[in-house]
């Protein structure tokens, strides 16, 4: 676009259309950069002076530095386990033929439903001092510590079968993708199910397996619920670190730092990621594409050994929800015990959760948030996406682009940490209110996690839409 | 005439008889679930042939095909190679080289890798893959330094090159390709089915060659076998297909033909040929606009209502006595040809005609 058609589209723009542009510019200048530059300050600069304070604090840690080899630690670890168990579901759903294979999938698709908080607590439910797989356990082997289920092992357990929502998701659409009739052919040439699946299924597969190991580790590193829940005093991690050293006010900058460290990490990864996407998708070299059929495996042994697999698998995956279920029909005793008996089964929980308020608070506390903050970033993603799409090859909305791309390269802790030192003094680009601890902040977090996504739907949307058609609108 | 057609036919039948078969399907049904794809098909390819299954899609070519190749066991009947019964021989103990519609490449290996692909499964020494990688791809004429390319980076006529060594060097008894060519343009399509032909004949294999195309069915085949709702219409050589159709659907599918309308044979002397009760078929080409001699000729009055001018040759439509119509083509000549509205007259040889009875369905 040059200098005399963007002069135009400037020209054509009314009174509100202005104010309406200004207010996406505040936004974005307010709460995606100031924040995040904040962030840099407020860990190298004391007093206005640069300092490395921060820095030496940090390393001088032992509990922080630790956190950051745990949270590294897991990352790697979650790059294995997750991979192996990840691949593993998708082959048993979607590649191999497996009897049941439909069941198997609604068991592995749970993690879809339910995640973070949610799910840690449900494995803690099964796992726990008092869980049924630790009864069943401790009468096997009386002489177990009850208290087993905690530390590093417990985290990788869980968020291992938690963390492979992105594999299910991603992975199983690119194995359907795979042109079946080059499984045929090496079929034809003698090759066996497994030879097929390691020399030509996997490796079509690298790209998208590759990137789902950068977004585990990322996962990873950035883990909060579990290891706050089952992490124990042994295995803590930086996010919940970062958030037990962001409420104290002489260690924000420690907090700031190592939300950094996490950024960091995260950028480097997604632009080894970008780049290794550019080099190696391949694309199949056919027109048309014959679906994938499943594969039988003939070695009788083989058979019955996956078989078993994908039902433990189930059973893994099904046991933490069953058991939720199953103890949301039971009193307050069985719950804590863990034990059943055909008495305590009541519906008084749901009962309660409709009749008693405070029962009913939290629920409506997240649905208003998700309200107020959902058509808050549908509404800037609109805007933006128009103002994007009107002055689009432009600078100025190329810019725009990027700044709302942000909180998609940064992680999200780093986010909030910039949102809480940044407002917790009056800001003048806030009128000189003090956001940190109010609603507001959260909604406004709320809405800048989600802006990258919803403004790719939007933008993909604009971009399908016959460019007059927008003139008409207009 | 008839003399002459007789002996056309026991000649048939006794070079039929004096080659033995190297593919026998006997009495093969084929069920996907309550649904009976084919029935009793019986068959015989000879060997060194080119032989090729058309038909419109869902007739069965396929699925006979990939049965012969192994990938869909047949619910009854058997098929033989020589006289061995491969009908529950594993796929790759059947020695056929099979080339997909899409050739099936592997998009990740390497042109060297894909060719090898099958020796490496048979765990072939190093050595003699890579001699015998090197020797397929010089056959069909692929250069050295593309061997090392990835296959995306190939043409389609070189990909099709790769598919064919890939099935090559594990020296099958059969090639068998799946409409090869139906994905390309018609420009590569042409260009393929003649590299293609070479590649038959320097290596003298037997290929079966499903197609729903039948320009290029006539153009390559030794024999052809035409297939309708699962069931073998005819099987014979291009020329026998094309001239002497056994049934209504095959003349109907092969080539442009006209349908005489039944008023039109019994308004004049074609009635004394077409046997009642009967229809009457004439290719457009066998319409001759330039007289023509013979004592069965049949000379009709006719009018040009449409031209089109194609340069190498023109399609005109005629209306006949009562309002039928036909289509013929005459080769341009360098004259000036018929003018719209002109009235003239067509001949056509008794002989042309082909006849089937009303209860058959055509296409």
């Amino acid at each position: 676009m040059n200098a005399q058609t963007l002069k135009n589209r400037l020209g054509s723009l009314n009174y509100g259309q202005i104010l309406l542009y200004a207010l996406i510019a505040w936004f974005i200048i307010a709460f995606l950069i100031i924040p995040n530059l904040n962030v840099y300050y407020e860990i190298f600069f004391k007093n206005g002076n640069f300092s490395l304070d921060a820095v030496e604090k940090l390393l001088s840690s032992k509990r922080a530095m630790n956190s950051l080899k745990n949270s590294f630690v897991l990352a790697v670890s979650l790059m294995i386990t997750v991979n192996v168990v990840g691949i593993t579901l998708v082959l048993l759903t979607e590649y191999f033929q497996i009897k049941g294979a439909k069941i198997l999938k609604l068991g592995f698709f749970t993690t879809l439903l339910y995640h973070g908080v949610v799910v840690a607590s449900s494995y803690k439910f099964a796992y726990g001092e008092n869980g049924l797989v630790t009864n069943v356990l401790a009468s096997l082997f009386p002489a177990m510590d009850r208290e087993w289920f905690h530390g590093y092992w417990a985290v990788l357990f869980v968020m291992t079968f938690a963390c492979t929502s992105n594999h299910i998701l991603f992975l199983g659409n690119a194995i359907r993708k795979i042109d079946f009739q080059t499984v045929e052919a090496a079929r034809g040439m003698g090759a066996g199910a497994f030879y097929i699946l390691w020399r030509v299924v996997l490796p079509v597969l690298k790209p998208t397996i590759f990137a789902l190991t950068i977004l585990t580790f990322l996962t990873g590193l950035g883990a909060m619920s579990a290891p706050l829940i089952l992490g124990g005093t042994e295995f803590q991690t930086i996010a919940p670190m970062i958030l037990t050293f962001s409420k104290s006010t002489t260690s924000k900058d420690l907090a700031a730092l190592l939300a950094l460290v996490l950024g960091l990490a995260t950028i480097i990864l997604l632009t080894i990621m970008i780049r290794f996407e550019k080099r190696g998708n391949y694309m199949s070299v056919s027109k048309v594409k014959s679906a994938l059929e499943k594969q039988k495996i003939n070695n009788k042994i083989a058979n019955i050994a996956v078989h078993i697999l994908g039902y433990v698998l189930f059973l893994i995956y099904v046991t933490p929800v069953a058991l939720i279920v199953l103890f949301s029909f039971t009193d307050a005793k069985s719950i804590a015990t863990s034990t059943i008996t055909l008495s305590s089964f009541t519906l008084e929980n749901y009962s309660l959760l409709f009749t008693s308020m405070s029962a009913l608070r939290p629920y409506l506390v997240s649905v208003v948030y998700a309200a107020a903050a959902s058509a808050g970033v549908v509404a800037l993603a609109l805007f933006a996406s128009r103002i994007i799409h009107k002055f689009k090859n432009s600078k100025l909305a190329m810019a725009m682009e990027y700044a709302l791309l942000i909180p998609w390269i940064l992680p999200s802790t780093l986010i909030a940490i910039g949102l809480i030192i940044t407002f917790n003094v009056p800001r003048l680009i806030v009128g000189n209110a003090v956001l940190t601890g109010t609603h507001w902040i959260i909604i406004l977090g709320y809405i800048i996690i989600h802006i990258p996504f919803t403004m790719r739907m939007v933008k993909a949307s604009f971009f399908s839409l016959d460019n007059n058609l927008g003139v008409v609108l207009d | 005439m008839a003399l002459v057609k007789a002996m056309q036919f026991s000649l048939t039948i006794y070079s039929q008889s004096m080659v033995s078969a190297l593919i026998t399907f006997k009495d093969i049904q084929i069920h996907f679930g309550s649904f009976h794809a084919i029935r009793n098909f019986n068959l015989e390819i000879r060997e060194g042939e080119f032989f090729t299954f058309l038909g419109p899609s869902g007739c069965g070519k396929t699925t006979i095909l990939r049965t012969l190749a192994g990938f869909i066991s047949p619910s009854g009947g058997s098929i033989c190679l020589k006289d061995k019964d491969i009908t529950n021989v594993p796929i790759e103990k059947r020695g056929i080289g099979m080339v997909f519609q899409n050739y099936a490449l592997f998009p990740t290996m390497t042109v060297f890798e894909n060719i090898a692909f099958g020796m490496k499964v048979k765990k072939a020494a190093k050595s003699e893959i890579d001699a015998e990688v090197r020797d397929i791809a010089r056959k069909v004429d692929l250069k050295e330094e593309q061997l090392f390319k990835k296959v995306s980076e190939l043409s389609g006529g070189q990909q099709q090159r790769v598919a064919i060594a890939r099935s090559l060097v594990l020296k099958p008894s059969i090639l068998a390709l799946d409409e090869p060519l139906s994905n390309l343009d018609a420009k590569l399509r042409v260009q393929l089915r003649n590299e293609l032909k070479e590649l038959q004949k320097q290596f003298g294999i037997t290929t079966i060659y499903v197609t729903h195309d039948q320009e290029e069915a006539l153009t390559l085949s030794d024999r052809i076998a035409v297939f309708n709702n699962g069931n073998l219409e005819q099987v014979g050589t291009p020329y026998d297909i094309y001239n002497h159709s056994q049934t209504e659907f095959v003349c109907n599918f092969i080539g442009d033909i006209n349908r005489i309308d039944p008023e039109l044979i019994a308004s004049s002397p074609l009635r004394a040929f077409v046997s009642p009760g009967k229809v009457a078929y004439i290719r457009n080409e066998k319409v001759n606009l330039a007289p023509i001699e013979g004592e069965d000729v049949v000379r009709l009055a006719a009018r040009i209502v449409d031209r089109e001018y194609y340069g190498l040759y023109s399609k005109y439509v005629l209306e006949l006595p009562g309002g039928s119509r036909m289509k013929t083509i005459e080769k341009e000549n360098g004259q000036v040809g018929f003018a719209v509205g002109e009235e003239t007259d067509v001949y056509i040889r008794l002989a042309d005609i082909m006849q089937y009875d009303r209860t058959e369905r055509g296409h």
